[in-house]
């Protein structure tokens, strides 16, 4: 049997435990990435069984393959455009109406699709008996039982699917929906039409297009019409489809769409009438008991904030030891390279560029990692969505849904993620504003920062300022949510409904794969953009090499010790230690005074004091002003120039880094001012790229550069002219 | 009877010459046939009906037609269980006006002499010679008041309660979007909670969705029976 490549693609509902049966399949084997043109995350991966390449594909979560969002469309799409070898409609067993609604979809496209009855134990346990077999036989779809969450029956999923797969394929054309008679005439007759006149451009099979197009479905009239090529014959289509529209609509007295639905609804209870035993057993519902405490109108909120705060809580509290750890990792390998190494301009990258830049971020790894495992966990429980749903009321002051809350807490972690998730708002105003509002969510790479600048200047109550700082994130983004609705992001609520998932326990290796896949990409990050940005920062700090010093340092260090060397023969030994310790410290000095003076000759020097004047306003100096400037890049790259330009030797730690900062002239209010800026001013690049990405307009984004600088600019203003004023 | 059905056509021929309805030699054909069957028909049941008279026209003519007699008041449009629409027709005797329900669409024939000697009277004052009128009423009639008395949109109601969905308006999308979801016409919802200007958090079998407050005022509800079965899950 020669060895293929079988495309297998998951449909189902969301929560139907699709993503869970994914990760059992693949494993790590996974890689994410977009959907071309749009930004619903995709999701593959290849693994070898049954003697063929399986590509599994996780399509997005659907209810059913009307385009209501964008996740319905790439399904939808992808199914009838890549014409994957295999659809598996994985079907919550314990919710089988309406997940068979979908699967009668799946069975109306004319797809290989085979039925996944997912959950069954849980099913079982709520007294719900499935004959499959009937199933299969009623649908003429084969059927199998799997228990995603224990990977039971995946494998005999996945031979089914490739022995499908292999079949040569004969569509059934019976076991299908059959409509009222009224509206199978409608179908035909339009099919007629389609077959006659437009056969070139019909997607999938003209039953289905029909079916479609006497929905009202947008998407596949266009995809009509623009195989179409002239005027008359759209319009003759278009009133070919009212024409029947309104044939139906006079039968029915009632929009085709709906009574279509109904009519599949009729087909599928008939189905599970067949299909499904039902014994009563007074069970209870635990996720209803749960939420009637977690979404209580008085306890909801107390609990949500209690959880927030420990998110945060452990984040530091446990992020802290593991730092540590990577911390002395990192000053071992700066003392071992400083002991083994010629001094040469290659020393001086690898030590002062390269450990020095990626050292000094590479730290916060274990932060980054545990506030994504906190976040994964919201997720993964189910409480992500309750969460939306506390916040709903504080979101309508902004005018949007709680929903859109999501976005903004996973903003907390990444905002490239974050404004990706926006996408799952339906109403094209609300994701937009979404996606503006998110960068405000103080992010995991402007941490450092924080805990670098709060750490060094106010000591004890750093962590009291890190959070007025994210609190502050916050409200800018309602204000500024709130003035965009009112002014040009004006719009109705749409309608609103969501489905709040089933608490369930989180699994573990769902739970892994999402933090492997943060740090792997945190490294990735490190390997290349911080690794360059640190090159750079470096390269620009240390060239050009042939500075005019405005004193021969090196003549006032031979001085220093000749003077020295004088004054030890007549000292005693007391003497002598006391006499080399002030030697050393004067010549720390001039060492010190010598590496300023380069610096500030540097180019990177130069380009800082090129915009030292649009910062002085705000008490940033000129490093402080390059740093930011390389914080476009990424974010995290500001504590690696800091760690460049303001630390002497090669220490990076951040106690060094806070010594170093305290004597370089900046002050509390200084801090504060740049801590703010930080928190406002442009979000990082990839950031950028991705509100370009997403609100599909280079002006959404220059709107989001230019405010977003200019609110950062006016209040570091505030802050810092402010606390002058008052005598800080 | 036949009296009855020749002032009909009177008032047939009167209205749609008003309206300007074009062929109007075959509509009253179809009116003539419409007039002489006493029951329930449908479209296609007149279409029938006509053809075997040896008639050319359409079903869509014929289902026209009927439309605009109902439109008129002369038919009235009924939907029986297996779905199709019949008509039967209303004799309107001698000139009255209508009260139109406008949610179930039925219509009530009201006489009045005071208001007709004040319509001849408002005319007159106007410098007009009253040659026709017609008068009707929109509002929502008796059966309707009551029915709907018993429905609540879901906004009002309270945490705990068990409530079934009788109706839901607005827009198709919406409606749709609800029903393939899972929350449709006729099931049951227990109200988990429903905080004060926010969204609504209810269970539906072992599912719970939270519907936002502008969704939640377009779907109505009635009291669930104490009886009806108790749908109780488990999850682990």
């Amino acid at each position: 049997m020669p060895r293929k490549t079988i495309t297998i693609a998951l449909a189902g509902n969301p929560n139907s435990g699709k993503t869970t049966l994914f990760n059992n399949i693949t494993g790590a084997h996974q890689k994410v990435g977009n959907w071309p043109g749009v930004t619903v995350e995709k999701k593959e991966g290849v693994v070898i069984r049954h003697g063929h390449d399986l590509k599994i594909i996780d399509l997005p979560g659907t209810y059913s393959l009307t385009p209501f969002s964008i996740e319905e469309i790439v399904a939808r799409n992808f199914i009838l455009e890549e014409h994957p070898d295999v659809v598996i409609d994985i079907i919550d067993a314990s919710n089988l109406e309406r997940s068979l609604y979908l699967a009668t979809q799946l069975r109306e496209i004319d797809c290989r699709v085979l039925f996944a009855l997912n959950m069954a134990d849980m099913a079982q346990s709520r007294g719900i008996r499935i004959d499959a077999d009937k199933l299969s036989e009623l649908l003429d779809v084969p059927v199998v039982f799997t228990i995603g969450n224990r990977n039971e029956g995946v494998d005999d999923l996945l031979k089914t699917a490739v022995d499908l797969a292999e079949k040569s394929f004969q569509i059934s054309q019976g076991r299908r929906v059959k409509y009222s008679p009224d509206i199978e005439t409608a179908i035909l007759r339009l099919q007629e039409v389609l077959v006659r006149d437009y056969s070139t451009s019909i997607p999938c099979n003209p039953r289905w297009a029909s079916i479609k197009l006497l929905e009202n479905d947008q998407i596949v009239r266009n995809a009509i019409v623009s195989g179409t090529p002239t005027e008359a014959a759209v319009s003759l289509l278009d009133m070919e489809i009212q024409k029947q529209r309104h044939y139906i609509q006079a039968r029915f007295d009632d929009d085709p769409e709906i009574i279509m639905t109904d009519e599949r609804y009729g087909f599928i209870a008939g189905i599970v009438k067949e299909v499904v035993t039902t014994s009563t057993r007074h069970r209870v519902d635990i996720s209803r008991n749960i939420d009637l405490v977690l979404t209580n109108r008085f306890l909801g909120f107390p609990i949500f904030i209690f959880f927030i705060w420990a998110m945060f809580q452990l984040t530091f509290s446990i992020g802290a030891y593991p730092m540590e750890w990577i911390e002395s990792g990192v000053s071992w390998i700066s003392t071992a390279l400083d002991g083994l190494m010629a001094e040469s301009l290659i020393k001086n990258l690898l030590l002062n560029g390269i450990v020095a830049g990626v050292g000094s971020v590479i730290v916060f790894l274990p932060n980054i990692l545990i506030l994504f495992f906190c976040i994964s966990l919201f997720e993964d429980t189910g409480y992500m969505a309750r969460a939306a749903f506390l916040m709903d009321k504080i979101m309508h002051l902004i005018g949007l849904h709680g929903k859109s809350f999501i976005p903004m807490l996973m903003g907390f972690g990444c905002n490239v993620p974050a404004i990706m998730s926006a996408r799952t708002l339906e109403s094209e105003k609300d994701r937009i504003l979404t996606i503006l509002i998110t960068p405000f969510m103080s992010c995991s790479a402007r941490l450092p920062i924080y805990i670098v600048l709060a750490g060094a200047f106010f000591g004890e109550r750093a962590g009291t300022v890190i959070f007025a700082i994210y609190l502050i994130g916050i409200l800018l983004s309602i204000g500024t949510g709130r003035v965009l609705r009112s002014t040009i992001l004006k719009g109705l609520d749409a309608p609103f409904v969501m489905e709040l998932p089933p608490y369930r326990i989180p699994m573990i290796k769902s739970v892994m794969i999402h933090m492997w896949d943060r740090s792997r990409q945190f490294l990735k990050k490190m390997g290349n953009i911080i690794l360059v940005g640190s090159v750079v920062v470096w390269a620009l700090s240390t060239f050009p090499s042939d500075i005019k010093y405005s004193r021969d340092y090196d003549l006032d260090i031979a001085g220093i010790n000749a003077r020295y060397e004088a004054l030890f023969p007549s000292a005693n030994p007391a003497m002598i230690t006391a006499l080399e310790s002030n030697r050393d410290e004067e010549i720390d000095r001039l060492k010190m005074a010598r590496h300023a003076e380069r610096t500030e000759k540097s180019y990177m020097g130069r380009l800082g004091k090129l915009v030292e004047p649009v910062f002085l306003p705000i008490g940033i100096d000129w490093k402080g002003s390059v740093a930011l400037i390389s914080g476009f890049v990424a974010k995290e790259i500001v504590v690696s120039t800091m760690g460049i330009l303001y630390v002497v030797k090669g220490d990076t730690d951040t106690e060094a880094m806070s010594a170093a900062l305290r004597d370089s002239g900046m002050t509390a209010l200084s801090a504060l001012s740049l801590m703010f800026f930080v928190l406002i001013y442009l979000p990082c690049m990839a950031t950028v790229v991705a509100i370009r990405r997403e609100t599909g307009s280079i002006g959404w984004m220059m709107f989001s550069l230019i405010y977003s600088s200019t609110l950062a600019w006016a209040i570091s203003f505030c802050i810092y002219q402010g606390g002058r004023f008052l005598g800080y | 009877m036949k009296q009855l059905h020749c002032q009909e056509k009177e008032q047939f021929q009167k209205l749609f010459r008003q309206e300007n309805i074009d062929r109007l030699e075959d509509r009253f054909r179809v009116l003539d046939v419409f007039l002489s069957t006493e029951h329930h028909v449908t479209a296609s049941d007149l279409f029938e009906i006509m053809a075997n008279q040896g008639s050319d026209l359409t079903l869509d003519f014929v289902q026209d037609t009927l439309r605009l007699l109902c439109h008129f008041g002369f038919a009235q449009k009924n939907r029986f269980e297996n779905g199709h629409v019949r008509y039967e027709h209303r004799h309107i005797g001698h000139h009255h006006d209508h009260l139109i329900c406008t949610k179930c669409l039925s219509i009530v024939e009201f006489g009045d002499r005071e208001l007709e000697n004040r319509q001849v009277q408002i005319a007159s004052d106007h410098g007009f010679h009253l040659l026709q009128h017609k008068t009707e009423l929109y509002g929502i009639c008796a059966k309707c008041q009551k029915d709907r008395g018993d429905l609540t949109p879901l906004t009002l109601a309270k945490s705990g309660e068990r409530l079934v969905i009788r109706e839901v308006s607005g827009g198709a999308g919406a409606r749709m979007r609800l029903m393939t979801m899972g929350l449709r016409v006729g099931d049951v919802v227990e109200i988990i909670t429903n905080i004060n200007k926010g969204q609504i958090a209810v269970a539906v079998d072992c599912r719970r969705y939270v519907i936002g407050r502008g969704l939640a005022q377009k779907i109505f509800v009635s009291p669930a029976e104490k009886t009806s079965e108790h749908h109780e899950c488990n999850e682990s």
